[in-house]
């Protein structure tokens, strides 16, 4: 099971900035947080909140126009903005990897598959023969629930659920000790991502395997994820156990969230929840919490000073002055018993 | 073979007719609207009435349009081309046999150096874009593209051949030796080659190297746009940005992954080149004498004799034809997701 | 919590895109244009520069009276005389005994006069003549006979030994040779040497290069604009109709057009000019015949792939004519690629009408055409250079303003090929 108490991914004060014709876009603004050994945390947000920047982030896959510009990123002990291209390109597959949300474009269509494996394998050791990668697949791609004649198929012969298992082999072939799921299930109908997430479970329980689930479906991160964090206009808004977020959400954005997510218990007369105000412009993001502009609990405070992520109590992060002391506050601060 | 891909082809091949038909039939009726009279034009103004009405008969000019048309479109089939109009009568169909071999001895090394300098620094320039290499890439490719065929052939000429006295001006082979050359297949490399003439296989070769070479550059602009194009979409591809983060080289992603998919569409572009190489050989052939089907069918346009005009462009259809369904086959053959 | 109105719903699993994201893609065409040069790169200098080019070539091309010094019909200095190089004088040289001191002693058809070959003092001779000839009383003409020699010397010999009467020549090429002929001393000037010469030197009638190739300009730009769009005025529109309409018309519409397109241009144009014959407006509609498939295959494709775009079934369930539906929505997205096109087109149809008239298919003999020039100037590749190395330049360049156009324009206004 989980070990909640080693960490794999220190991220501290993470910038990513895209350069527009408008002007720098703040996609990721200054997070901080951890992620531990095991865990699969669920990392949601609406459109545009930043959540896939961040996970392209932690790759160091962002591309011109974007840009990391500050922060650093420790994975198992190393700072990975160090890393010269030698050593990112084998961290990427080796120690990371991602599934993507589009299974059919993301293989190469006039490679095999067993040669999309080996080739992942060779890359990274490459002094590896043949025969000894193709034990490796083989009992891989079994666990995988996949049939060993579909080895020498192209991708274009395998349906989608299948397609996606073959990235998550790609990312297990190497033993990779972070899978970033970027809405790997978005394209995929229920059933299918139903098969999909359990399979993500067992390769956690059996090989230990960090799984970060980017989606903007929260039913999947309640049903599966040990912790969730919630990202809003490139902030991460509120970090916690999956139980204790949605059972009792602290961040009044966490709270219009769980409101909306429409329930069957829901009455004809009730109507459906909607949260007031826009999304942010993120060329010109709200000053202090950017969440200011939409919160039905807001302060005179939160319109011009910006509130830190602090544990408010043990394992539980928020992104709120609701929740911290300052000495222009005049409202009671609300202490979090756990 | 499978069966859809059988289908692919035998629909394929039924295409083609339709498209050969419409072309030889518009020949036909252009030569037919041609001013100028073909007989007295060869013959010169002193033919007397029945002579031209003597030979017209021959030539069957004087029958209904619509049963001259069944005819030629029978004599295409059958290969039965005719006489030409002039030098003694040659049957056109030798000399069509002369000539053809002499254009593919050209358009086929000129297409080769075409596509490894078009689809190398095409690639290339993709890697790098937005770097100066990129724009000095495109510059040279469009500079190459905007020079007409023949200024850049006769200013290799000027160049290699008058001053620096290099390489011959034009022709295929050494007049010298050609007298003792012994010709099998027309096609003058594999001959010498073949009667161990070595002298003639130099000589032929030397007169390869700049007509080739200006067809080829011609081409190789517009190649470069192609692939770099082709390339630069390739390179934002997902499996691109997958297999980036699996770790694998860029350079491996460029060439191994990026540049294998491009070469599909390339494919079918080269098939669409034909039509280009076949107007850079006519030009080409003008300025080098070079006795190949293209220059014959310019003197034979000239000379107003359509017997000759009318097989040449028939057989002009049917290679384009013929190569581009090859073109189409070899593409369905290449792309897995075409072939069952 | 207060159920609040608000002009925009928030649902968790919907994907909707806020204003400021719109407001990135509408970006006013001044700002464009101001930022362009941030935003483009290199395209941008690309552009530009293809811009200030053509504008150059467009003026030149309208107004060729302004910048022609000559008229590039007319004879207006000796043959093949090289860039720069000004006419030189010539002088009449005869034998010191005859007492001939001016041309007209000797100018009857009695007398031999010789020259060099393939030099201008055989026009020199002429000019001479004609001038002569000109203020001659009634009755008289001066004719002499003329008579050749490849070499300076055999010429002087032959005058030495009384074969010819006189030789022309010119004072340089004399000096240092009459000392050799004592017996020789020049007679007369026969022409005055000219203080400056033509910029790009005259072909092998005379003619002022440099003022034919910019008369050349005008007739390309005229030759090249009018087909391109011509084929553009008919290929558009069967494109888009035979994409729209689809069933039977398309299928035949589009075989004809890709036969057309598959075969080779130049012998189709060709053809097309022979059949016609020789005439500007019989090029230009040979031409335009070859880029019509291009105009149609292209927009046909595009139009094909709108249509199936949601916002179009869209229009036609809300009852949009169909005219309407093409006219708003479809017609706007194919202007792109229809510009790239016509810019690539007339740099095509320019390099296509060289090619036309260096075979002789095009343009009747004398007109100021670069094509022309440049199949006159084929034979004198070895002694004059000059003769289509200018011709041959200016295609280039015209060509190159034209292509580069487009190719810039591409890069820039093609959605997925820019990093933005």
């Amino acid at each position: 099971m989980a070990d909640q108490n080693e960490v794999l991914v220190q991220v501290r004060n993470l910038c990513v900035n895209y350069q527009t014709r408008l002007g720098p876009v703040s996609a990721v603004d200054y997070v901080s947080f951890d992620i531990y050994r095991g865990e699969i945390l669920g990392l949601v947000g609406e459109s545009g909140c930043g959540k896939s920047t961040f996970g392209k982030a932690l790759m160091r896959m962002i591309s011109p126009p974007g840009e990391i510009v500050n922060g650093h990123i420790i994975f198992e002990g190393e700072d990975i903005m160090t890393f010269d291209d030698d050593r990112l390109r084998d961290f990427r597959g080796r120690q990371v990897s991602m599934i993507f949300q589009d299974p059919m474009t993301s293989l190469n269509p006039v490679q095999r598959i067993d040669q999309h494996l080996i080739e992942a394998i060779q890359v990274h050791e490459p002094q590896t023969k043949i025969e000894q990668a193709m034990d490796r697949i083989r009992v891989l791609i079994e666990r995988l629930g996949i049939q060993q004649r579909r080895l020498t198929d192209y991708p274009h012969h395998l349906s989608g659920g299948m397609r996606q298992r073959v990235m998550v082999g790609l990312g297990l072939v190497l033993k990779a000790h972070l899978i970033i799921a970027d809405e790997a299930t978005t394209s995929l109908d229920v059933i299918v991502e139903a098969n999909l997430v359990d399979q993500l479970r067992e390769i956690r329980d059996e090989f230990g395997v960090t799984i970060l689930m980017i989606t903007h479906n929260i039913a999947l991160v309640a049903e599966v994820a040990d912790r969730v964090a919630v990202m809003y206009a490139g902030r991460v808004a509120e970090v916690g156990s999956v139980e204790k977020v949605f059972h009792d959400p602290l961040h009044p954005y966490t709270r219009g969230l769980m409101k909306s997510v429409p329930s069957i218990l829901l009455d004809d007369e009730e109507e459906l929840y909607k949260m007031p105000g826009e999304p942010p412009n993120l060329t010109h993001p709200p000053k202090g919490c950017r969440f200011h502009p939409r919160c039905p609990s807001v302060m005179p405070i939160c319109d011009h000073v910006e509130p830190t992520l602090e544990e408010v109590a043990p394992g539980r992060l928020v992104h709120c002055w609701l929740y911290q002391d300052h000495p222009e506050k005049d409202t009671e601060t609300i202490k979090v018993l756990s | 073979m499978s069966a859809s891909f059988r289908n692919f082809l035998i629909t394929r091949l039924l295409l083609t007719i339709p498209m050969v038909l419409i072309l030889i039939t518009f020949v036909f009726f252009i030569m037919r609207i041609l001013p100028g009279d073909p007989i007295r034009s060869q013959l010169g103004p002193r033919v007397s009435a029945e002579q031209a009405d003597r030979i017209a008969e021959r030539l069957g000019l004087n029958r209904p349009l619509y049963v001259q048309y069944f005819d030629f479109l029978w004599k295409t089939v059958t290969l039965d081309f005719g006489t030409a109009l002039t030098q003694g009568e040659r049957p056109i169909i030798q000399e069509l046999g002369e000539k053809l071999p002499a254009t593919i001895e050209l358009t086929v090394p000129a297409m080769t150096f075409t596509a490894v300098v078009g689809i190398g620094l095409g690639a290339y320039a993709a890697t790098r874009r937005k770097k100066p290499i990129d724009f000095g890439i495109r510059l040279f490719s469009i500079i190459v593209y905007s020079i007409p065929i023949f200024f850049m052939g006769l200013i290799f000429q000027i160049i290699f051949s008058v001053r620096l006295n290099l390489l011959p001006l034009a022709g295929r082979m050494d007049p010298l030796l050609l007298i003792n050359f012994n010709s099998i297949t027309n096609f003058y490399i594999l001959d010498a080659i073949l009667t161990r003439n070595w002298a003639a296989l130099v000589s032929a070769l030397r007169h390869l190297i700049l007509p080739a070479t200006t067809l080829g550059l011609a081409l190789a602009g517009v190649f470069i746009r192609l692939t770099r194009v082709n390339m630069i979409e390739m390179l934002h591809a997902d499996f691109i940005t997958a297999g980036r983060a699996r770790g694998i080289p860029e350079g491996r992603l460029a060439y191994r992954h990026a540049l294998r998919n491009t070469f599909i569409p390339i494919l079918t572009l080269i098939g669409l080149q034909l039509a280009i190489l076949m107007a850079g050989a006519v030009l080409t052939e003008t300025t080098f004498s070079w006795p190949g089907i293209g220059r014959y069918l310019v003197t034979r346009i000239q000379l107003r004799d359509y017997t000759a005009v009318q097989s040449t462009i028939a057989v002009f259809a049917v290679f384009v034809a013929g190569i581009s369904l090859a073109m189409d086959v070899l593409y369905a053959f290449i792309d897995p997701r075409i072939r069952y | 919590m207060s159920k609040t109105q608000s002009d925009f719903e928030f649902s968790p699993s919907a994907e909707t895109v806020p204003d400021w994201m719109l407001e990135l893609d509408q970006v006013g065409i001044v700002r464009r244009m101001l930022m362009a040069r941030k935003w483009y790169g290199g395209d941008w200098w690309f552009v530009v520069f293809s811009a200030l080019l053509l504008l150059f070539v467009i003026i030149v091309g309208f107004f060729p009276q302004w910048f022609a010094p000559h008229d590039p019909r007319a004879e207006v200095g000796p043959s093949l005389l090289a860039p720069g190089e000004p006419p030189s004088s010539y002088v009449l040289v005869t034998t010191v005994d005859s007492g001939v001191t001016s041309l007209r002693q000797i100018a009857d058809s009695s007398n031999y006069i010789g020259y060099q070959v393939a030099t201008p003092s055989s026009q020199a001779l002429r000019d001479a003549l004609d001038e002569l000839n000109a203020t001659a009383e009634e009755g008289v003409r001066y004719q002499p006979r003329p008579k050749r020699f490849e070499t300076l010397e055999e010429g002087l010999d032959a005058l030495q030994a009384g074969e010819v009467d006189g030789f022309v020549a010119s004072p340089q090429e004399l000096e240092g040779v009459m000392e050799n002929y004592p017996a020789l001393e020049v007679a007369s000037g026969l022409r005055e040497a000219a203080e400056s010469g033509f910029v790009l030197g005259t072909n092998q009638i005379g003619q002022d290069i440099l003022s034919r190739i910019i008369w050349g300009t005008r007739i390309a730009l005229i030759v090249g604009l009018s087909s391109a769009l011509f084929a553009l005025v008919i290929g558009v529109p069967l494109g888009l109709i035979s994409a729209y309409v689809g069933g039977s018309l398309d299928r035949v519409l589009t075989l004809i057009m890709d036969s057309l397109y598959a075969f080779p241009g130049l012998i189709l144009a060709i053809s097309i000019a022979a059949v016609l014959g020789a005439g500007i407006t019989n090029i230009i509609i040979a031409i335009a015949v070859l880029y019509i498939p291009t105009y149609f295959r292209i927009v046909r494709g595009q139009v094909l792939s709108v249509k199936e775009e949601l916002y179009i079934e869209a229009a036609q369930s809300l009852g949009a004519k169909s005219r309407t539906i093409l006219w708003r929505y479809i017609f706007p997205n194919v202007i792109p690629s229809v510009v790239i096109i016509f810019s690539v087109n007339v740099a095509d149809a320019i390099l296509t009408e060289a090619g036309l008239s260096f075979l002789g298919f095009g343009l009747p003999p004398d007109t100021p055409d670069w094509g022309i020039d440049l199949a006159r100037g084929q034979d004198y590749v070895r002694r004059a250079w000059w003769l289509i190395t200018f011709p041959g330049l200016m295609v280039t360049m015209v060509t190159l303003a034209f292509s580069m156009l487009g190719e810039s324009l591409s890069e820039i206004l093609n959605p997925r090929l820019s990093e933005l």
